[in-house]
């Protein structure tokens, strides 16, 4: 694998608490890759697992489900 | 002590003194009443001392 | 200063916001007191250089930010603090009192710190226009700087060989070497500015040439040409001028000087030359002046300088003529001048003394007279020029009569000073800037003219600051320097530039000095520095007092070593260091070392439990093993956790069970109170020394101790007492009664909080709710008097439209434009299907982009909203309104996160960080496309609530609701109101309940508003929030009845004990029991001699693992009411732990003194009751003494536990409500919605919810009401739109998403279609919260959530892949 690889993440996150755990990231200036797209949702119990595999189908790298 | 001058009906308002977690409870319980809100802290943030913990027993609960 | 929030732990700035999610989230200003000077440096700065920010940054060591600071304003620092004339010395107001602080050298020695060449270069968002500028000296280059930061591609054209102007050409090399300048001009060329030299502009190139490819021109070309000498002779080869000498001499050339010279002139530059001739080995140098030293322009230290180094003067001569022998001059004749009456410069004129010629013998003459202008070039496009060859312009914004052409500096003043032409030059820059941008040119400034102290102010000063001699850098030794170029400055030490900026008047105060940095940065222009404590009148009818606590301070107890050994800390500091937002960020260290610690130990009850302080702080033991549990997920199982305690007072809900997780955890409990810590020396280990248990002395040693610190009253406890006119108590907590917790002692004024005594947060919120019952009640005809409403117009239908989304990016300040590229952004946003509209707002969330998103909405007619911004948690409420408000339904509206997410956790990553915010917003647009109108349901509130159960909670509720003007059912399945109540007869503090009792149950029966139903089954319960239904049965007969709100409140019980031969013998009693005999029973038989009571039966036991927290009172209680009647009678009492907290704990230590005998035995070895011949006898091991003792008892008390009702499980049912494992109601969140149930409208008061004491019981049972009165005082509620929906089409009643619901909300139906059953699910709008459990469960797409929906999240899914759906 090409040492450059940066995997492309979609994180489901629960808004009310990995999606504010992403916040406190930002409001605490804690730096991390740029890769990630997070998708907020009000529960993760929300997060149908078609979506997730539809994602790993189109080509993401990773799915993440934060709640 | 100087009296409000409100002609002796009842001022439709509350002053709150902290805005720790007792006087912010209070405040959205009052303001859900239809009660007008001053809440009054000396600090430049509401929270009091709660919003400085880290966590909250018994449940290691995120205090903020 | 210090950083209070985070304990001391770290340092703040004066300018901060409290803690990153403060609320209100704004920066504050920590102004002590006023500045001592007038900062007039600072305004005699032509530029505003920030010096008292330098200076202080300067004090603090911090030379890079100092530099930083300067750079920010100046771009020429390094020159400047060599060579600059210094305004703000001369008006430095400390200079009022002694020397001037040494301004220049400080600017210098900052700038000798860094090394410019690896200075990071900010980053740069392009705008694409071009800007030329004319000359490369300091007006230039400042010019150049501040548009090249703007964004602005600048071309300097400059007609010498290199770049620097006068700073290079005209002063010499040892004031400012070469090397310096150029590392500056290198910097400002790192900024992309291109610099073209030996390009002289009207010769080599046109002007106009120049025009036709930039937007706008910078004049900046100074004033080169020299002055000519006036006199016979003066046209001869050896009288040369100034500046050409000086500019060969700095280029190199060879330059041909004589033996003796002569310099003409007064100013610097005439001084430059003197040096500098001799430096190049003239035997004589004089510098010939028509007037005195005093009225020389040169700098005070130059002429000093110059004196040194051995050059002659001749003040008050003018020369007249120049001779010359065999071709070269030879002598030249001077006329001696008197001083005359002033001329126009204000100084006094020379005027020539008649026949008093002289002559001098000279082989050199330099004239360095001044300078003057050289602008030819500039007639060609027709630019003004005065009659003395300068360029007239606006002097606010170097506008000239050509558009787009500017001026500034030694072009438009004629010769001046370095910083006045970076001054110009800067000016001219924001007015270019402007210009290139279409904002308009004129813009009002503030120039504030520096001010002096005045007499009174000055011996003030004196008195205040102890005289303070300037430390005086060291410069080259003269016999050492004129011999050569070598810079004379020598620079300061850091030690001397420290000393030196510490003398700085501005920064010897605490707090804000105004120096003005935050102002000139704040682009919303927020900071007021005029802005005073102000004194509000308010009118309220009625005030809470909820001060909060302090913490005890520590250093009043030396042995512990608090505050002089750093690793012995508090434990809100050990707390803050525990977060992952503290001062370590989350890292687990000790502060001396910032070492990961191995042992921590934790000391309890410092400054509780002692002498001057009888009472428990309540929340330390939890609080501890809190951070002893934390502390071990931080740094692993190893770490080892000591913890010193007298009683473990783990007395609430759950407590037990956490403290006994914590020892599983390996947390290690050490009974014993220690008596002091010593620091180990070398390895700042602490020895904490102590006793155990049979009195044997013992230590151990740790990396880090935290101190448990009890709770005081707020420090302005005294100060709000006397304000409000309320009553403390002996410990200036604020004094309440048991039956009136809230209550203080004038009428109106309520109390929440550790105020009245050390409480724990759920306590707290109860309190505060119970107070806000109080108001409520009080102020009910007031209600709704003084709020607004908001009013929304018509919804506008969008259904069938082709969607238009406007998309809105904030810049918010820098916060987000100074990470990723907003322009870039906003473009891109531009080119995403179906947006017809992109704004850029500087802050998206002001009140007056609200209206402009109105404004855009109506005028481009969209249709969806997408606000590119910060988090939607705390900003999307506000945006959904504004869209609310421009006829939109709010939930057509999307947010981006490009803040929190991204712009601040990519700081260092531009180009990937814009990348992400472009998918970020294109994510928004794919899903605001598909965006749908929510139905936000309302549903009718009926105005009246259930109570159940009519114990002293079940009837405060109802009377408190009754008050406030609310309709009550009262539902009592027993006979007699007052449940538990009934069987207290008096409390620890002697109050007597029956009366209290009974004039609540006669109030209750009195009040209209009560529905009082006894002997009283619920049958079921109906319905939802605002709708309850309720049947009970009574006597065989049923009544139903409607309402709003549900308040349970149906008690508990006493345990009946199995154990300790109760039942079995008639002198085993329980605490009730014996309360009853002691109230009523006119005391204890006569011949009971010796009493024991047994604690913890039938609590902190297998079966029922939580402590009951009241038996410790109680027992005390009633041990103490034995003493009182019957002093002779011994009371032992067997315990585990004395779980006395708060104020009871002196009650506790009244026992003590009253010689009632307090045994602790452990729970693996639990006392043994035996009846024997002559009575009882107990045995127990006395684990303090380490022995078995044997007692005879007349009478064994058992404080046998709290047990919930058993008809919990039932009503819960009904409600729809949880229980715990032990059978108590589970409330909606243990410590901030301790009142409220996860189920909407149903609330939970007194011992229904755990065991408590009368004025908790009553607290919450107020808090119950209040928390009712916030549902019943509305008419109708809005329910959130985004909930689940049903698409029965889709749904086959399968099913699957009944069971997963966490909130019950879903049912299965069926109903006749088409002739057949047709099965489906129905939603309950009220149940539902939206968690979309039931969506991901379904599969057949059958049940989806609004604003969520599987295409909505897929939609967002393609657009962060970039795919097609």
């Amino acid at each position: 694998m090409n040492d450059n690889f940066e995997p492309l993440i979609i994180g489901f996150c629960c808004n009310w608490c990995a999606y504010s755990g992403a916040d406190l990231a930002g409001v605490s200036r804690l730096q991390y890759p740029t890769s990630l797209r997070i998708i907020r949702v009000m529960c993760s119990g929300m997060v149908h697992p078609n979506l997730v595999i539809d994602a790993l189908q189109k080509g993401v790298d990773g799915v993440l489900v934060g709640g | 002590m100087q009296q409000p001058k409100t002609n002796g009906k009842k001022v439709g308002a509350a002053l709150i003194v902290g805005g720790g977690i007792g006087g912010m409870a209070a405040a959205l319980d009052l303001a859900a009443c239809g009660i007008k809100v001053y809440l009054a802290d000396s600090k430049p943030s509401i929270g009091g001392v709660m919003a400085q913990l880290d966590k909250t027993f018994p449940t290691n609960d995120c205090a903020m | 200063m210090k950083n209070e929030f985070e304990v001391g732990l770290s340092d703040r700035k004066a300018v901060y916001i409290l803690f990153p999610q403060s609320i209100p989230n704004k920066a504050t200003i920590d102004k002590r007191e006023e500045r001592p000077c007038k900062a007039a440096c600072m305004y005699a700065c032509p530029i505003n250089t920030n010096v008292l920010g330098y200076v202080k940054l300067i004090a603090q060591g911090k030379y890079k930010e100092a530099y930083q600071m300067n750079r920010d304003i100046n771009p020429l620092p390094s020159a400047c603090g060599r060579v600059c004339y210094a305004p703000c010395e001369k008006n430095c107001n400390r200079g009022q009192l002694e020397d001037p602080i040494a301004i220049r050298e400080l600017k210098m020695f900052v700038a000798d710190q860094v090394n410019i060449d690896e200075l990071p270069i900010p980053q740069i968002t392009k705008t694409g226009k071009k800007v030329a500028v004319i000359g490369a000296g300091p007006g230039g280059l400042a010019a150049a700087n501040d548009l090249a930061l703007k964004g602005h591609d600048v071309t300097i054209f400059e007609a010498q060989p290199e770049a620097g102007g006068m700073l290079r050409y005209a002063i010499p090399e040892y004031r400012l070497p070469k090397k310096i300048l150029e590392q500056e001009i290198n910097y400002i060329k790192r900024l992309g500015v291109e610099i073209k030299t030996g390009v002289e502009v009207g010769k080599d190139i046109a002007l106009a040439n120049i025009r036709k490819d930039c937007q706008a021109i910078f004049i900046g070309v100074g004033a080169p040409g020299g002055m000519k000498l006036e006199g016979e002779g003066a046209d001869q080869p050896g009288v040369t001028d100034g500046i050409k000498f000086l500019q060969a001499v700095n280029l190199g050339r060879k330059v041909e000087i004589g033996k003796k010279v002569a310099v003409v002139g007064g100013g610097n530059t005439a001084i430059d030359c003197a040096r500098t001739v001799k430096r190049l080995g003239a035997e004589e140098v004089r510098l010939v002046y028509r007037r005195t030293r005093a009225e020389m322009p040169a700098a005070a230290e130059e002429i000093e300088a110059m004196e040194k180094e051995g050059i002659k003067t001749d003040y008050l001569t003018l020369p007249k003529r120049f001779f010359s022998k065999n071709g070269t001059l030879s002598e030249m004749e001077c006329i001696k001048m008197q001083l005359g009456e002033p001329d126009a410069s204000g100084r006094r004129r020379p005027v020539p003394i008649a026949g008093s010629e002289f002559k001098v013998s000279v082989d050199t003459v330099i004239a360095a007279l001044g300078q003057v202008t050289q602008v030819e070039f500039l007639k060609e496009m027709g630019v003004n020029l005065a009659k003395n060859g300068t360029v007239p312009i606006d002097p606010n914004t170097g506008v000239t009569n050509i558009e787009g052409i500017f001026a500034g500096g030694d072009v438009v003043t004629g010769a001046a000073y370095v910083i006045d032409a970076i001054s110009a030059g800067k000016k001219a820059a924001i007015s270019i800037d402007r210009y290139l941008k279409g904002d308009p040119i004129e813009v009002l400034r503030e120039d504030k003219k520096p001010e002096k102290l005045d007499e009174k102010e000055v011996a003030v000063l004196k008195q205040r600051f102890p005289s303070e001699n300037r430390v005086h850098m060291k410069e080259l030794p003269v016999a050492e320097r004129v011999t050569n170029f070598k810079e004379v400055a020598l620079g300061f030490s850091p030690e001397q530039a420290v000393k030196e900026a510490i003398r700085c008047l501005a920064g010897q105060i605490e707090g804000c000095i105004e120096c003005e940095e935050c102002k000139r940065r704040c682009e919303a222009l927020a900071v007021d520095y005029t802005q005073k404590e102000e004194k509000v009148e308010i009118n309220v009818g009625s005030i809470i007092l909820s001060p909060g606590y302090q913490v005890y301070d520590a250093t009043g107890k030396p042995e512990f070593g608090y505050g002089r050994f750093p690793n012995v800390i508090g434990a809100l500091e050990f707390e803050r260091i525990l977060s992952a937002s503290g001062p370590f960020g989350g890292h687990v260290v000790r502060p001396s070392d910032h070492k990961e610690p191995k042992r921590i130990a934790f000391i309890q009850c410092i400054g509780s439990r002692d002498h001057e302080r009888d009472y428990c702080s309540s929340f330390c033991c939890m609080f501890a093993t809190k951070e002893a549990i934390i502390a071990k997920e931080h740094l692993g199982k190893d770490l080892q956790c000591d913890i010193f305690f007298m009683d473990m007072r783990a007395f609430s809900k759950g407590f037990d069970e956490y403290y006994e997780r914590a020892k599983q955890l390996g947390i290690n409990y050490i009974r014993s109170r220690p008596a002091s810590i010593e620091e180990v020396p070398g390895s700042r280990n602490l020895t904490v020394k102590y006793l155990i248990e049979d009195d044997k002395k013992a230590s151990r040693e740790y990396d880090m101790v935290i101190l448990s610190i009890g709770t005081q009253p707020p420090k302005e406890a005294d100060r709000i007492a006397k304000i409000f006119g309320i009553e403390l108590n002996e410990h200036h907590f604020c004094k309440t009664s048991p039956f009136h917790p809230v209550e203080s002692k004038r009428s109106g004024i309520y109390l929440a909080g550790a105020f009245t005594q050390p409480k724990d947060i759920p306590e707290t919120v109860m309190e505060a709710s119970g107070a806000a019952s109080k108001v409520l009640s009080l102020l009910k005809e007031a209600r709704g008097s003084l709020i607004v409403k908001e009013d929304f117009p018509e919804e506008r239908n969008v259904l069938g439209e082709e969607p238009r989304v406007g998309v809105f990016v904030c810049n918010c300040g820098s916060n987000i434009a100074g990470f990723v590229n907003v322009p870039e952004i906003a473009e891109y946003a531009k080119t995403l299907p179906n947006v017809v509209y992109v704004g850029n707002n500087l802050y998206t969330c002001s009140n007056d982009t609200q209206d402009n998103i109105k404004e855009k909405i109506k005028e481009h007619n969209l249709n969806r909203v997408v606000v590119s911004a910060c988090t939607p948690r705390t900003h999307e409420p506000l945006f959904r309104n504004t869209v609310r408000k421009a006829g939109l339904n709010p939930y057509l509206f999307e947010m981006a996160n490009i803040r929190d997410q991204c712009s601040w956790v990519h700081m260092n990553e531009r180009e990937k960080g814009t990348q992400k915010a472009k998918d970020l917003v294109r994510m928004a647009v794919a899903k605001a496309r598909l965006l749908e109108p929510l139905e936000m349901m309302t549903v009718p509130v009926n105005k009246a609530a259930l109570v159940i159960g009519s114990g002293l909670s079940g009837m405060t509720s109802a009377l408190e609701l009754a008050d406030q003007g609310f309709e009550v059912y009262l539902v009592e399945k027993e006979k007699e109101l007052g449940g538990y109540l009934k069987q207290i007869h008096y409390l620890i503090d002697g109050t007597k309940t029956n009366n209290e009792l009974k004039s609540l149950a006669a109030r209750v029966k009195e009040n209209k508003n009560i529905h009082l139903f006894t002997q009283a089954k619920i049958e079921k319960v109906d319905g939802f929030i605002g709708n309850f239904k309720t049947k009970i049965t009574m006597n065989g007969t049923s009544k139903e009845f409607e309402h709003g709100t549900v308040i349970v409140a149906t008690g508990s019980k006493e345990y009946k004990p199995k154990e300790y031969l109760y039942g079995a013998d008639e002198r085993v009693l329980t605490q009730l029991e014996l309360e009853q005999k002691l109230a009523q029973g006119g005391g204890l038989a006569k011949g009971v001699k010796n009493v024991v009571m047994i604690q913890c039966v039938g609590s902190r036991d297998e079966e029922r693992p939580y402590c009951s927290r009241l038996c410790c009172n109680e027992a005390v209680k009633n041990a103490l009411k034995i003493k009182e009647l019957s002093p002779e009678t011994n009371v032992y009492v067997l315990y585990r732990d004395v779980r006395t907290y708060g104020f009871k704990e002196s009650y506790y230590t009244q026992a003590r003194q009253k010689g009632i005998v307090f045994i602790r035995y452990e729970k693996d070895q639990k006392p043994e009751v035996v009846k024997t011949k002559n009575g009882l006898k107990v045995n127990v091991f006395d684990q303090t003494l380490g022995i078995p003792v044997t007692m005879n008892s007349d009478l064994v008390v058992l404080s046998a536990g709290v047990v919930p009702n058993e008809d919990n499980k039932t009503i819960g049912q009904y409600l729809k409500v949880p229980l715990n494992k032990d059978g108590f109601f589970l409330e909606a969140h243990m410590k901030l919605r301790p009142i409220d149930f996860a189920t909407d409208g149903v609330f939970l008061a007194g011992m229904a919810h755990f065991p408590k004491a009368v004025e908790e019981s009553i607290a919450q049972s107020q808090a119950a009401s209040s928390r009712a009165a916030t549902v019943l005082s509305k008419d109708s509620i809005e329910l959130e739109g985004i909930i689940s929906k049903v698409v029965d089409a889709n749904c086959d009643g399968c099913a699957f998403c009944i069971d997963p619901c966490p909130y019950r909300g879903i049912t299965l139906i069926e109903y006749m279609s088409k002739d057949a059953i047709k099965k489906t699910v129905e939603v309950n709008e009220v149940l539902c919260k939206g968690c979309g459990t039931c969506m991901a469960t379904c599969p057949k797409k059958g049940i989806f959530v609004g604003g969520f929906k599987l295409e909505q999240i897929s939609a967002q899914v393609n657009a962060a892949l970039g795919v097609e759906a």
